[in-house]
């Protein structure tokens, strides 16, 4: 079962669900808003207290409800709310999506980042990027296949 | 009787331990081995043919054997770091066992196999072995045998599958993990998986469905492994126990690489040394992250 | 008993026409990844079958599957519509079954047919034809002989087929079996075929009768008069409580229920198999649990299978197909339990003539 379905062409909107944190990423998400700043409309943004707070559970249950993709972003390392979570949400989400890869779910449709409660355009640009890379990539179906282990 | 024997006599005989846990042979080849008796001590042996991890019996959520007192477990290197692993994480006392280290010369993949290690009956874990000596240990037996045989079957594997596109990855491990039936051998014979209501468990709310499904088992591997990161031993009993010879040995030997480059981290035989997903470097490598 | 012959170029043609028939045809087919292995398998032509081996998973599979739909509900604010699955089945058919496999059909009809039947078993039961295959018995796990099945057991089968020279001896067992092979059965010519019809059966009876004596007739009795003996403290002290040997064994039937959703306001109800060897399987809602440790879940599986269920459905809930110990991390072995309670219990080893 192929994880790429060609999508240029086929009008193809992804859903895109944006695990951020409350004090940096969703400020600045916020103020993109604010300042009319215009981006595609596939993201949903579940507002976390902190990176460090996304269970990569979170993740593969996004993917299983119908996401075709994932933004994880929070505050940049040094300025986390809690001092330390983000250096965990590093670490962790380097060994998840790297794992995600390896089982084959291409790893460009998680995408993390970092970006503060001043970055509005900085928000815009990921939020761009992540849904461009994601509509190449083509709806996700790999977590959907319910038959029973190899015989109905 | 050699002295693995009369060491077990005597720790039972002084009554130091209750209970002393090493190998013996079964019916169906090699196996674990409670022995409570002195006299039985004798019964005790190691050879290639014992492949088995006996730290997981260590593992509090075996309780049957917590209740027969203090123990004695004999451990090749690569088992001592699942000792240590269960120290470090505060699932066992290191004042209530008695360590038992043995030199190793490699094991074959399965218990019914016979002693003989070739390149080809040699298991995939003992490849890449730093403690034929086992350090970690309150006590240590036996003559070092010589060094195992060298396959680089996992590692070609390994190298195989990173090579190939992420779809081609998808097409192989479906296909592997369609077998599975969530029978969670995986889980139960794996000495680090301590935890008394596993996630997949849980059904409020149920993060990784139950069911044989292809979902449900892709689900459930990545986060079994997911949670073993960087505290995986290499032990490689997960894939000896699924009775589908899925290759889990894969995933988690991948997932120990990675650790290992990103992280510098080697399973060790140390409960002193942090695990590294429970710390961080403030220059940790983000060149993933936007 | 009907004995007639079929050449290896008829059984395959009646794959075929059976598959053209849009009939499953399920055989042990080789595993890629593991050459010495088979699974039972839907096969598209008789050539794909590795017949004579035991395949790692049992045909339990086919008539209760590890996850299966039964219910199908949608949710509208406060209107719930419960739909339930169809319970029509493609028709299948098993070629080259395992006999200790197809023994636990028969013994497992009691029990879903017992409190309340069970539709989901006998609608695949009922489109399911089953052709075993005569085993000359495989190793020293074997033990069906011992548990009232045996190497040559045509218990559970609608026809067994016995490999000779050319092809195939065809013992037809019941109508369905009669009407499978229709004219392809034809009348055996060389009677010699017969006589070594009986020989195989013997060398296949002998090779396994040696692992284990019979298990008592007063076993189950025994066993629930010795619910609290010592040796239940020391025998599971290596069992992981895995499941991995409920899991592969052909009479092992316990389950879970679980509801997934699978749209928004949409989803399933499934049965998924159980294994009473997992700590949590007798979890109570209050967090009690009266099967705390492994001790008390490896006597369940020993008391369900030779105490219980033979008490209450006369039949012994084993095959004797040895998988279990095969399969098992820890070294556990039934087989080797029964003996050793066997020998507590002071029995007299019986002899082995069925």
């Amino acid at each position: 079962m192929s994880s790429k379905t060609p999508a240029s062409g086929t009008g193809f909107e992804p859903k895109i669900i944006a695990f951020v944190c409350t004090w940096c990423t969703y400020t600045g998400a916020d103020l993109a808003g604010t300042s009319r700043m215009q981006m595609p409309p596939n993201v949903r943004v579940v507002r976390l207290n902190c990176s460090s707070r996304v269970n990569p559970q979170f993740v593969m249950r996004a993917f299983e409800r119908g996401a075709d993709g994932v933004i994880i972003s929070g505050c940049h390392p040094g300025d986390c709310h809690y001092s330390t979570g983000n250096y965990f949400t590093r670490r962790r989400i380097a060994i998840f999506s790297e794992l995600l890869d390896f089982v084959g779910v291409d790893s460009r449709r998680l995408t993390m980042s970092w970006v503060s409660a001043s970055q509005g355009g900085k928000w815009r640009d990921v939020v761009s990027k992540a849904i461009a890379n994601v509509k190449e990539l083509g709806p996700f179906h790999q977590f959907s296949q319910v038959e029973g282990g190899e015989q109905q | 009787m050699s002295e693995m024997n009369e060491l077990a006599a005597k720790l039972l005989s002084e009554g130091t331990v209750k209970v002393v846990i090493g190998y013996e042979q079964g019916p169906a080849g090699v196996r674990p081995a409670f022995i409570t008796d002195p006299a039985k001590a004798e019964t005790l042996i190691f050879d290639s043919r014992c492949v088995q991890n006996l730290a997981v019996y260590l593992n509090p959520r075996r309780s049957h054997v917590v209740t027969l007192g203090k123990v004695a477990v004999i451990v090749k290197g690569c088992d001592s770091k699942a000792v240590a692993g269960l120290i470090r994480e505060y699932q066992v006392k290191r004042e209530d066992i008695v360590i038992i280290g043995v030199r190793c010369g490699g094991v074959v993949r399965r218990a019914d196999m016979t002693a003989e290690l070739t390149a080809d009956t040699v298991s995939d874990k003992c490849q890449d072995c730093d403690v034929r000596e086992p350090k970690f240990c309150d006590h240590l037996v036996l003559p070092l045998p010589p060094a195992p045989p060298i396959t680089t079957r996992r590692a070609d594997k390994i190298a195989e599958l990173t090579k190939m596109t992420p779809d081609e990855r998808w097409a192989y491990w479906s296909e592997q993990l369609d077998r599975c039936i969530r029978c969670h051998a995986c889980r139960e014979v794996c000495p680090l998986c301590t935890c008394v209501q596993c996630i997949a468990d849980k059904n409020r709310p149920q993060w990784i469905p139950t069911s044989a499904t292809l979902q449900g088992d892709v689900m459930w591997q990545i986060t079994r492994v997911l949670h073993l990161a960087g505290r995986c031993v290499d032990c490689q009993e997960c894939e000896r126990a699924c009775p589908l010879d899925i290759p889990l040995g894969l995933l988690t030997r991948y997932v120990a690489q990675m650790v290992e480059k990103r992280f510098d981290y080697k399973a060790s035989d140390d409960p002193s040394v942090v695990a590294p997903m429970g710390e961080y470097r403030t220059d940790d490598e983000e060149g993933f992250i936007l | 008993m009907t004995i007639k012959m079929v050449s290896h170029a008829d059984l395959a043609a009646l794959v075929a026409e059976l598959i053209a028939g849009n009939t499953q045809v399920i055989a042990p087919v080789q595993a890629k990844e593991n050459p010495a292995a088979t699974d039972y398998k839907q096969i598209q032509k008789l050539e794909d079958a590795t017949l004579g081996t035991l395949p790692r998973r049992s045909i339990k599979e086919f008539l209760f599957p590890p996850s299966e739909v039964f219910l199908r509900y949608k949710q509208h604010k406060g209107d719930v519509t419960v739909e339930e699955a169809s319970l029509t089945r493609p028709k299948q058919v098993i070629i080259g079954a395992k006999p200790c496999d197809v023994a636990s059909t028969d013994i497992l009809d009691k029990v879903m047919n017992w409190d309340y039947r069970d539709e989901l078993w006998f609608a695949r039961r009922e489109a399911t034809t089953i052709v075993s295959l005569l085993c000359p018995g495989l190793d020293n796990n074997c033990f069906c002989t011992s548990v009232g099945a045996g190497p040559d057991s045509t218990s559970g089968s609608d026809a067994m087929l016995i490999p000779v020279d050319g092809g195939y001896l065809v013992e037809l067992v019941t109508e369905k079996g009669k009407a499978l092979f229709g004219a392809r059965a034809k009348e055996v010519t060389d009677s010699k075929l017969l006589a070594k019809v009986e020989e195989l059966r013997q060398e296949a009876r002998k090779k396994v009768e040696q692992n284990l004596p019979v298990v008592p007739a007063e076993m189950p009795e025994w066993l629930a008069a010795n619910f609290a003996n010592v040796y239940w403290d020391t025998l599971p002290l290596r069992c992981h409580g895995c499941g991995a040997c409920t899991f592969v064994c052909p009479t092992c039937h316990c389950f879970e229920i679980a509801d997934e959703r699978e749209d928004v306001g949409g989803g399933v109800r499934r049965r998924n198999w159980d294994a009473c060897q997992t700590g949590k399987f007798t979890v109570h809602t209050s967090g009690h649990n009266p099967r705390n440790t492994q001790k008390e879940r490896f006597r369940q599986r020993v008391m369900h299978k030779f105490s219980i269920y033979p008490k209450r459905f006369g039949d012994l809930l084993c095959t004797g197909c040895g998988r279990c110990a095969r399969v098992c991390p820890g070294g556990m072995s039934i087989q080797e339990a029964v003996c050793q309670l066997m020998e507590i219990a002071g029995a007299e080893p019986q002899g082995n003539g069925k």
